[in-house]
């Protein structure tokens, strides 16, 4: 717990400050400091920084994945060729041409999971910077960049007559259950996943090669458009109003950003590309993608039993 | 402990001893790391950014290299395992003399991490009856 609360620290104290910055910002220019309003326009400030800063991280990663989805062909035809051979010796050898296939093509499929890893510290510190206002109001203390009087600002801060800090299901077990809190959780867990739902469809419909849409990828994709839905709802009740429209608004972008790449920038061998090369060709700009290498060599076949053996050489042996 | 026993049974033992001693540290570490890749390693499935995975390498490297070189080999190997690394192919050094000419004296673990070679070996191998 002390491991995770060093950790976190800096994270919580970067988005508490991010939040004050827009909170001071949005009184200056006239909003009522202690508005339930202007708190949450600091929270959806907060998101668009995070979600913007990001930006640059989620670009490496659709092209870690585009690597994924491109290199599919050539992985076909690595399992074509190790077909049957259930050996250790050629499963070893199998692993060792996949690992250097992923390298050819710049990816990785066990790096690809960084952009997330990335994104965690600060999903967890705002939910504790968001979720522990209540306590920090009652032992009269600050939280990271927020000074004692804005956390119990903060706490007391209700939009449309729901409180920031309050959440549905610990209302419910209070026995105190505010109408507002309610309806207000309830739209927002429906927006969540409705949104999810829109990016995750967007997806499978428009943005993957027909080769990934056969593959395990898909099924990935096909668990995440039920497992998420469920997410949201479980988070949803138990989640403070603050969290949830921080979560909200970044499903929002998630799926503003999802039909920008879709329309700018979709997966090569995708119905969204074969569209955008469509466009592209009506305005007369050249194709993309003509330029790139065809990979269309016959199947390499596994050393048969026969002919000459060379001299083995050691590929990596020192040089002495 | 060791070295006292070693240095005082040396001229009297035969050379077995002195070896099975010397090797002693080499095997315990052999030993646990094939027992992590027999039991525990599988649980995780692929999960490594490098081939050979980091327990294959570091049970080679100790096999090739021994307790102390092979540990520090594995060692270096798992600090190179961070988010930044793309990863890919990163054999074990080699020692100074290396001797595949016949497959079947190589430590099982070295043709595994090397199968390009010993698969090719095999198949040669195989082949010469009929020839």
């Amino acid at each position: 717990m002390d491991f995770l609360q060093t950790i976190l620290t800096p994270f919580e104290w970067l988005v508490s400050m991010i939040m004050v910055l827009f909170h001071d910002g949005l009184t200056a220019i006239g909003l009522p400091a202690a508005s339930g309003v202007t708190w949450t326009l600091s929270i959806i400030g907060l998101v668009l920084v995070i979600r913007g800063a990001l930006i640059p991280v989620f670009v490496k990663q659709i092209k870690a994945q585009r690597g994924m989805q491109a290199l599919q062909p050539d992985m076909k035809k690595l399992q074509a060729k190790y077909k049957g051979k259930t050996d250790q010796l050629s499963r070893q050898a199998m692993a060792q041409e996949q690992m250097a296939l992923y390298k050819e093509h710049g990816t990785n499929p066990f790096s690809a999971c960084l952009p997330m890893l990335i994104q965690m510290p600060f999903f967890f510190s705002l939910f504790r910077v968001l979720s522990g206002v209540a306590k920090a109001n009652a032992e009269s203390k600050g939280i990271g960049g927020m000074s004692h009087e804005q956390v119990a600002q903060f706490d007391q801060a209700s939009i449309f007559g729901a409180p920031l800090s309050a959440a549905f299901l610990p209302q419910l077990q209070g026995g105190d259950l505010s109408v507002a809190v309610v309806v207000l959780s309830l739209i927002m867990i429906i927006a969540m996943i409705a949104s999810q739902f829109i990016t995750q469809k967007q997806i499978m419909t428009k943005n993957m090669s027909e080769e990934a849409m056969q593959g395990p990828f898909m099924k990935q994709q096909k668990m995440m458009l039920y497992v998420l839905p469920l997410v949201f709802g479980i988070g949803g009740v138990n989640f403070p109003i603050g969290v949830l429209i921080y979560w909200t608004t970044t499903n929002i972008w998630t799926m503003g950003q999802q039909f920008f790449v879709i329309r700018r920038m979709p997966t090569p061998g995708s119905p969204a590309y074969k569209e955008y090369q469509k466009r592209r060709e009506a305005k007369g700009l050249p194709l993309l993608g003509a330029s790139k290498k065809k990979v269309e060599e016959v199947v390499e076949e596994i050393p048969e039993l026969k002919g000459q053996r060379s001299q083995p050489q050691r590929k990596n042996r020192k040089k002495r | 402990m060791t070295r006292a026993r070693l240095r005082g049974r040396t001229d009297s033992w035969p050379a077995e001893v002195a070896s099975f001693v010397w090797h002693l540290p080499r095997n315990l570490l052999i030993l646990v790391l094939k027992l992590y890749r027999r039991f525990i390693s599988p649980s995780y499935g692929q999960v490594c950014r490098f081939f050979p995975s980091c327990s294959a390498y570091a049970l080679e490297a100790v096999t090739v290299h021994g307790a102390l070189k092979g540990s520090w080999y594995a060692a270096q190997r798992i600090v190179r395992c961070h988010p930044w690394n793309a990863g890919g192919l990163d054999p074990v050094p080699s020692p100074a003399h290396v001797n595949w000419d016949d497959p079947s004296k190589v430590p099982f673990i070295v043709q595994l991490n090397h199968p390009d070679f010993f698969l090719a070996a095999q198949a040669e191998t195989q082949s010469r009856p009929a020839a």
